[in-house]
């Protein structure tokens, strides 16, 4: 799921806090790690702290298939910088993985024209040179 | 029996600055209680609310010297606080915990030099943790959460931009009626179109301004309203939704609001039904957020809100008068309070030349955070049942 498209601008420097290990170990692995409770056989986000099947505070993990559908889209212009150069619009969105899941996310090579609710996408990331790996998603 | 609002003070609102949210507190409650003809020291309740720029705190009755009081807390439910306090002010008027309520909100999240956006917009060169992870990847203001609101419905309903725009021009079109307001000046569609986008598909103009300042109201009986100083707003009915929005498959966000379980909640109380409602004052942070409600209240269909703004009934002179004073949008943002400010005027007649023909019935409404908390009150110059 690497990606050849270069990094895009204005993305901030991740780190992780005691919550976030085994996502952002398998985001530097190329894989979508979200929280799983085999119990109840339900997927979760990653960021979720309980099971709401079984009320678990340590559902588990797994890996997802990386594969999603397009909810809900902005796109947002970034504040002038103090030089006075405009950094690119950046395409932010709501997805929805196949296992059931909604991630906050950020698109890369999408034509605003293709945006529409539904649309498939793939998960992708991204290693800057300092902090942690990026998950974002393209087209399918 | 019924709770009635008897005082509303209003400090200046806007680009004030110099006075802390505590003062400017004090300042509203001081306002509302000589505005109902009271005392100070009649006052037996206070409760206290707050935005970003930092909270006056319970702190603030010993700031204005309230001794013996029943009713003391701070609450938050972001911006339905308003129609909360209100309700737990009147709750407790009629059970008999307290008689006199003072209910106050203040903000200052504007500082000189700074914009106005940056109050609600987040920056840092690191990020922490899943939260951080959002925010790092360019989610960082209020709006582009909204945006992504407005945008599901947009894509599920065809609801379109000049929609949202018919709702930034008759908002406007009030405020010019009202000199409590900020932004005057009319405006057209082309002119919303044209505003820059701040997180499409929301222009600078499907946007609310940010004002410094405070509102309070005090509540007490109905009969004790009657014998003070300014005609009484009796408090009909009240009600909040928490929809707890999902984040997962099959998830409303975006498409429905808490005001579909607020709104009966209230409507049923006060025994009415939307066709009763003469006046709407809904929180209007975005055009859009005016555009959800009015659906989720029932005076259109689902996903017909953008259809029945653009129908102009939310103009002066339309069948459903709203946002009479120029809404958050182009009055004053005091989170709740604007819409509750606005009702007590216009339930009072001294909307001046923005008075609305029709005042029987006045719906208010709050929202908070990104669509998660929503409360209604329905209000009226009639006694409950009269």
């Amino acid at each position: 799921m690497a990606t050849d498209t270069p990094a895009p601008t204005g993305i901030g420097v991740l780190r992780r806090d005691f919550r976030t290990d085994p996502f952002f170990d398998g985001a530097a692995a190329d894989r979508l790690v979200i929280r799983r409770c085999a119990d109840c056989d339900l997927w979760l986000a990653p960021d979720a702290t309980c099971c709401p099947g079984c009320g678990s505070e340590e559902p588990g993990w797994a890996d997802a298939a990386g594969d999603a559908t397009l909810v809900t889209w902005t796109v947002v212009h970034g504040r002038p910088a103090e030089d006075g150069t405009v950094p690119p619009p950046a395409v932010l969105a709501l997805v929805e993985l196949t296992e059931g899941p909604w991630l906050h996310t950020r698109l890369v090579g999408v034509e605003r024209a293709a945006l529409r609710e539904g649309l498939p996408l793939t998960a992708v990331f991204e290693h800057p040179g300092e902090g942690e790996s990026y998950l974002l998603f393209r087209p399918a | 029996m019924n709770a009635a609002i008897a005082g509303l003070g209003m400090t200046e609102l806007g680009k004030v600055y110099g006075r802390s949210p505590r003062r400017l507190a004090a300042d509203a409650v001081r306002l509302a209680a000589a505005d109902a003809g009271l005392a100070l020291t009649e006052l037996d309740g206070l409760l206290v609310s707050h935005g970003l720029g930092g909270s006056p705190g319970i702190e603030l009755a010993d700031t204005l010297g309230l001794r013996d009081l029943r009713l003391l807390t701070q609450m938050n439910s972001f911006g339905a606080t308003a129609g909360a306090m209100v309700s737990y002010a009147a709750a407790s008027v009629l059970s008999g915990a307290a008689t006199t309520v003072a209910c106050v909100f203040s903000d200052a999240p504007l500082k000189p030099e700074q914009s106005a956006g940056s109050a609600y917009h987040r920056d840092a060169r690191e990020w922490y943790g899943f939260g951080g992870m959002t925010a790092a990847l360019g989610l960082r203001s209020v709006n582009a959460f909204y945006a992504l609101a407005a945008q599901r419905h947009m894509a599920r309903y065809g609801t379109t931009s000049e929609q949202l725009g018919a709702i930034a021009v008759s908002t406007r079109q009030w405020a010019a009626r009202n000199p409590l307001a900020q932004m005057r000046e009319p405006i057209t569609l082309a002119d919303h179109q044209a505003s820059r986008w701040v997180a499409e598909p929301l222009h600078l103009l499907d946007c609310c301004l940010v004002s410094n300042g405070a509102i309070a109201v005090i509540v007490t009986s109905a009969d004790r309203a009657a014998d003070l100083a300014r005609p009484p707003v009796h408090v009909w009915g009240w009600g909040q939704g928490h929809p707890g929005h999902r984040k997962e498959r099959g998830s409303e966000f975006g498409l429905t609001t808490g005001a579909a379980v607020s709104g009966p909640v209230a409507m049923k109380m006060a025994g009415i039904t939307p066709a009763d409602v003469d006046v709407c004052q809904l929180y209007d942070c975005y055009t859009y957020t005016v555009l959800v409600s009015l659906e989720d209240y029932g005076f259109c269909a689902k996903g017909e809100g953008g259809a029945f703004a653009e129908s102009g009934a939310l103009a002066p002179g339309g069948a459903l008068p709203t946002n009479t004073g120029g809404g958050q949008l182009s009055g004053y943002y005091m989170w709740g309070m604007t819409p509750l400010s606005e009702a007590v005027i216009q339930a009072r007649g001294d909307g001046g030349e923005r008075q609305a023909p029709a005042n029987d019935v006045i719906l208010v409404s709050g929202n908070g955070g990104i669509l998660d908390h929503h409360s209604t009150l329905i209000v009226s110059p009639h006694r409950k049942g009269a």
